[in-house]
């Protein structure tokens, strides 16, 4: 009824090809957008804006950056864990070991660090597939934590093997008053540490999430995006047309660590404040995954969709369950519970749908088209 | 003498280059009879200026003999001037055995068979061994030379041999199993072959891989649908530019400059190919849910998009009903047409095969069993022995 | 004691520390073999096998560990099972059929109410989970009710056996337990085919990977919470001692349990080998792995077929369950040797029951000797987490499918 694309014609290209080429979807992203930038900063309080919100976003860039792998380029992996504490700890010594490096300079070197370790560990991909592939990305998850345990230098020699956060402004002290480019100190917040205020280091990820969500829509909807699906698709094919598999599942490995990685360094500064090891370790890369089989494999929208189901989920559940049974069960019996329901609504979502929200999705946005008259 | 005129009973196969004498309930009982046939057989061997192979059936013949004298003299005459080799059919079967006794003794060739299928086929087997084929006129576009694939001891080709012009449209055809598409993988650099090479345009590509053949500009359809099966019948074709891709996934992230400029420029190429084909109506439909005949057409949409120089067609009509078929013979046609495209194709469908090749090569156990234009083929008997068998 | 007796020891006890391993990845290659599905339980799978077994032998009393409601679960299911069987032959009880899984799911819930009322959170756990194998396995479809009811039965004979003892105290206890543990499992096969798989034939292969991601989370879950999280000793009469006899003769210190988990793991290769070459389910079970469509057009039975392979997978994960609770306890880490046996699975091919043997001999093996003379030197340890792996996909670099795996050719 009001969600109708007649008489909406196109009479370019671009304008056919735009990532919502329809009125209504450009309003409603609009409303988010606006929602999430303005209103939710001025009326969410700090449990909503830091544990939940700012986790949602990190872990929604996270399973991004493995839906461009497993979902639009078709290599199953299961060390996304890895990949993000490569993120997480070069954030965290670029930060140390350079002072004067704005944060956000510092989490996009890292992620350009955490490509090429992605690249590394993705060499093995041009000759494995599938399981056995999935399970020679085990390697990279369980070496790069590893890695981190056993070697001092990543966590600065602390004794207990945990690297905080150190504070730090959005464009590093060179921005500071007196600096020279101290123009931009009227705006230049803290944004990480203790004394970084919730609603900075919120706004900080949520700017870094939204840019780069909306580069992964570019890519996976131009050439680079149609090179990762043929090869997901039919790589035999794709070689024949001309594809190089190497450079595309190297690419994809690329793009995939360098979001991973800037979500590692996210987690770590905006919402943990530091870095530790179990943070990144095994179930973390399954929870991952989760969210991008939940949200749909090969959908943009579907990463933020599992992510949100994944974290709001618990936290939901946790509310029921102290309002229902209101403190009978003994907390053993609610932390197993919580792993049954979580196995059992994986389980079940698989079953109603194995292709994802972002199939719930599209089939809403059809019935909503031809709503009320489907015929 | 019989109901049929003497004019009747002589028939020129060109093909065969053969010269088909019917006999079969004949009598001849006067010189003159024998004449007048003899007449009207140099006669017409003079228009055609040419040897011919000489099949005469003598089925129930009768010649009397008062007129063996000047039968033989006729027919030796006429032998010697126009005959390429001579097979006949008939006789009873003992005379047959007779000859053959004889033939064994003296070491001459029995030329004697039971049936004209027969004796066709000796005349083929002949021809094959003489080697008298007229060779064609080729450019060598892309030739072909002795290549063998061995899958462990399995021959899947063994020593095949061709060329292919410019601008033509090329069949292989050939029982199930024969190794056309063994034969197209090779081409593709999608097998390497063991022995033999591959030569287009001049230059030797024997071991290029299947990327770099694609950077000469082949394309290639397959029997059994290879359409990247997530993606919209757009985004299908819109892949077969990718092999021209100028940006890199930096510039694919802002989507401005290089990265949108292209990707306007190959959606304008590829709507062209969209109208050629016909499809406008599917553009945004995920492949995987098209039916069998439209999958196809998009699957060539894909490699026209390529802008091929050859394009390699694996059974493009397997599986279709009349009408679709008859789409896709057109859109073959104009696309040979309209771009040039010199095309080799598989195919199963005798009718469209011999309807629309230039040249015909015959594979059977991963060999070439004969080769020419189409109505060469379709009468070749070792063809048609390949296709039902030994009897 | 010299270098290279020494290198020998650390090598001999990988070796037999990678037969475990290969426990494991048995159940994992049964399973991929026989359905295609990369089944990630395995290793919950071991932990509620050996969970189970160790409360029921520390109860020593079958009957009592359920609680009354458990048993009157048990009951309803057996009087299900009778009356399904006979439904099939009498129209009128058929009539019947279709509205009944309200009145057992309600049946249930009920059960489960009370038993949190009046039994505790434990006995709650248990009996729900009685009763909701039985629903599952009964009311909402088995297609052998018959099959599903002697299930049911054999279980409550088998906790009522005590009655009958015939044997010493602890070996019947021991093997009663063992039987129960058993069909415990038989149920959670059928369960899991029903709830998990059923639903998802013809899927892709990924998406049942990730359902048994999920039965992972569900079933560990499960059995702490139906039994408990503490660490448990099993014992079964097989000290871990080294054998004198081959101390006296090499020197070499060889544990008697370590050679009787190798035995063990030995006979069942050479069964499940039997099982899978010579008999007609092995042969419907690798129709269904190549294509679950084909199968079910000549005729296979795809239910019953997956329910025999999860009841095999439960039964290889009981005896790996055993050995491993007995060396290490029976704990929530048991759950985690299925990261051990993954590397042993690429090596050997995920469809080569040899395949997993040899892997896990390879992977023991390597994974020792790097411990002993590369990491704890110079990295100070912990290198047996990620060596397995890192070995095994350079090895997997040369030969794609594994050591024992079946050649992948690519065709267009």
């Amino acid at each position: 009824m009001f969600y109708r694309e007649a008489g909406q014609f196109k009479t370019s290209y671009p304008s056919d090809q735009a990532i919502f080429p329809i009125l209504q979807d450009r309003w409603t992203v609009i409303t988010i957008l606006v929602v999430a930038f303005v209103v939710i900063p001025l009326v969410a309080n700090q449990y909503w804006l830091g544990p939940i919100l700012t986790q949602f976003l990190v872990f929604s860039l996270a399973a991004l950056g493995l839906n461009i792998l497993t979902g639009y380029a078709g290599q199953l992996s299961l060390g996304t864990g890895g990949f993000m504490a490569v993120g997480a700890y070069a954030t965290f010594n670029l930060v140390l070991r350079i002072p004067e490096l704005p944060l956000v300079v510092a989490l996009i070197v890292a992620g350009v660090i955490t490509a090429f370790v992605g690249v590394l560990f993705g060499l093995p991909s041009l000759r494995i597939k599938g399981f056995y592939l999935a399970v020679a990305t085990l390697a990279s998850q369980f070496f790069l934590i590893w890695l981190f345990d056993h070697v001092g230098w990543f966590t600065n020699y602390d004794t207990a093997g945990v690297a905080s956060a150190p504070s730090r402004t959005l464009f590093g002290a060179l921005a500071d008053a007196g600096g020279p480019l101290d123009f931009l100190a009227p705006i230049n917040p803290v944004v990480s540490g203790p004394r970084a205020a919730t609603e900075t280091k919120y706004l900080l990820t949520l700017t870094v999430v939204a840019v780069l969500a909306l580069m992964a829509k570019n890519m996976v909807r131009s050439g680079i995006g149609r090179t990762w699906m043929a090869i997901r698709d039919m790589d035999i094919a794709a070689e024949i047309i001309g594809i190089s598999p190497i450079r595309a599942k190297l690419s994809a490995f690329a793009v995939s660590s360098f979001y991973c990685g800037v979500a590692g360094g996210l987690y770590v500064f905006t919402y943990l404040g530091n870095a530790d090891t179990e943070a990144f370790g095994l179930t973390r890369s399954f929870q991952i995954l989760f969210m991008v089989i939940i949200g749909g494999l090969g959908s943009v929208v579907g990463s933020f969709m599992g992510a949100a189901f994944i974290v709001f989920m618990p936290v939901l559940l946790n509310n029921v369950s102290s309002v229902v049974f209101g403190g009978t069960l003994s907390g053993d019996t609610i932390s197993n519970m919580e792993l049954m329901i979580f196995g059992g609504s994986i389980i079940f979502f698989l079953i109603v749908e194995p292709h994802g929200f972002a199939r719930l999705w599209q089939i809403a946005k059809q019935k909503l088209r031809v709503w009320p008259f489907p015929y | 003498m019989a109901e049929k005129t003497f004019k009747d009973r002589i028939a020129f196969h060109q093909s065969l280059e053969t010269l088909e004498v019917d006999f079969s309930n004949v009598t001849f009982s006067s010189v003159d009879e024998v004449d007048a046939f003899y007449d009207e057989v140099d006669q017409q061997l003079a228009k055609t200026g040419r040897r011919w192979y000489f099949l005469i059936i003598y089925l129930d013949c009768v010649i009397e003999p008062q007129v063996w004298e000047r039968f033989a003299e006729r027919g030796k005459n006429t032998n010697v001037k126009y005959s390429l080799g001579t097979v006949r059919v008939g006789a009873s079967e003992e005379t047959r055995e007779e000859i053959r006794g004889r033939a064994k003794e003296d070491r001459f060739r029995s030329n004697i068979f039971a049936s004209r299928e027969e004796a066709l086929f000796a005349i083929a087997e002949r021809r094959k061994r003489q080697e008298v084929l007229v060779e064609r006129q080729t450019d060598d576009y892309l030739r072909v030379e002795d290549v063998q694939l061995l899958f462990g001891g399995i021959r899947a080709l063994d020593g095949v041999g061709f060329s292919v012009n410019r601008g033509e449209i090329f069949s292989i055809i050939g029982p199930n199993g024969a190794g056309k598409t063994s034969m197209l993988n090779v081409i593709n650099g999608f097998y390497r072959p063991t022995r033999g090479q591959i030569v287009f345009d001049g230059r030797d590509r024997t071991s290029l891989k299947p990327r770099a053949v694609a950077g000469l500009r082949f394309a290639r359809t397959f029997q059994n649908i290879a359409l990247f099966k997530g993606m919209t019948t757009l985004d299908n074709i819109m892949t077969g530019r990718l092999l021209r891709r100028r940006s890199n996934f930096l510039w694919d992230a802002i989507y401005w400059g290089i990265s949108k400029n292209e990707e306007m420029e190959n959606r304008d190429y590829v709507e062209g190919i969209i109208d050629f084909l016909e499809i406008e109506a599917i553009r945004k439909t995920p492949v995987g849910r098209l039916p069998y005949g439209l999958q196809k057409r998009v699957e060539l949409a894909r490699a026209l998009a390529m802008e091929p120089k050859v394009l390699l067609l694996d059974e493009p009509m397997a599986g279709m009903n009349l009408e679709e078929k008859q789409d896709m013979v057109r859109f073959i046609l104009d696309a040979n047409d309209q771009w040039g495209i010199t095309m080799i194709l598989i195919e199963h469908d005798m009718a469209v095969v011999m309807d629309i090749s230039n040249f015909v090569v015959v594979l059977d156990h991963g060999q070439k069993i004969a080769e020419g234009v189409p109505d060469e083929v379709r009468v070749d008997p070792v063809v048609i022995r390949a296709y039902l068998g030994q009897n | 004691m010299s270098d290279t007796l020494f290198f020998f020891e650390v090598l001999i006890a990988g070796l037999l520390s990678g037969v475990m391993y290969s426990l494991v990845a048995l159940g994992f290659v049964l399973i991929f073999k026989a359905s295609g599905v990369f089944n990630f339980a395995q290793g919950a799978l071991v932990l509620f096998a050996a969970l189970s077994l160790v409360i029921l032998l520390e109860y020593g009393d079958g009957g009592a560990i359920w609680g009354w409601t458990g048993w009157l679960a048990l009951i309803l299911a057996g009087a299900a099972g009778v009356f399904y069987m006979l439904s099939r032959r009498a129209s009128v009880a058929r009539r019947l059929v279709p509205s009944n899984w309200m009145v057992w799911g309600g049946a249930a819930l009920g059960l489960i109410v009370l038993g949190t009322l009046f039994e505790g959170d434990k006995a709650m756990w248990r009996a729900a989970f009685i009763t909701l194998l039985a629903f599952f396995v009964l009311v909402v479809g088995a297609k052998r009710p018959g099959a599903a009811a002697a299930v049911l039965l054999g279980l409550a004979v088998a906790c009522l056996l005590p009655v009958g003892q015939i044997l010493p105290g602890d070996i019947w206890n021991f093997w009663r337990s063992i039987a129960i543990t058993l069909l415990v499992m038989v149920l959670l096969a059928m369960a899991i085919e029903r709830v998990a798989l059923r639903p998802l034939i013809n899927q892709e292969h990924i998406i049942l990977f990730m359902v048994t991601i999920g039965l992972n989370f569900l079933i560990e879950g499960m059995a702490q919470g139906i039994w408990d999280s503490q660490v448990h000793g099993l014992d079964i009469g097989i000290p871990d001692m080294p054998i004198q006899a081959i101390i006296d003769s090499t020197g070499l210190f060889i544990s008697t349990f370590d050679v009787f988990a190798a035995v063990m793991a030995i006979v069942l290769v050479a069964g499940l080998g039997l099982f899978f070459q010579k008999t007609r389910i092995g042969r419907a079970l690798r129709a269904v792995a190549d294509d679950h469509q084909a199968a079910l057009t000549v005729g296979i039975p795809l239910q019953d077929i997956w329910a025999i392979v999860w009841s095999a997978a439960g039964f290889v994960a009981l005896v790996a369950g055993i050995l491993w609770g007995a060396k290490l306890g029976v704990q929530f880490s048991l759950s985690l040797i299925v990261l051990k046996a993954l590397p042993v699975l690429i090596l050997g091919g995920f469809t080569s029951v040899p395949g997993a043997i040899v892997g896990g001999l390879m992977i023991g093996a390597t994974e020792k000797l790097v411990e002993v003379f590369i990491g704890i030197p110079y990295f100070g340890g912990g290198t047996e987490s990620w060596t397995p792996y890192i070995f095994a996909m350079f090895f997997l670099l040369f030969r794609p499918q594994g050591l024992f795996g079946e050649k992948i050719i690519e065709r267009v």
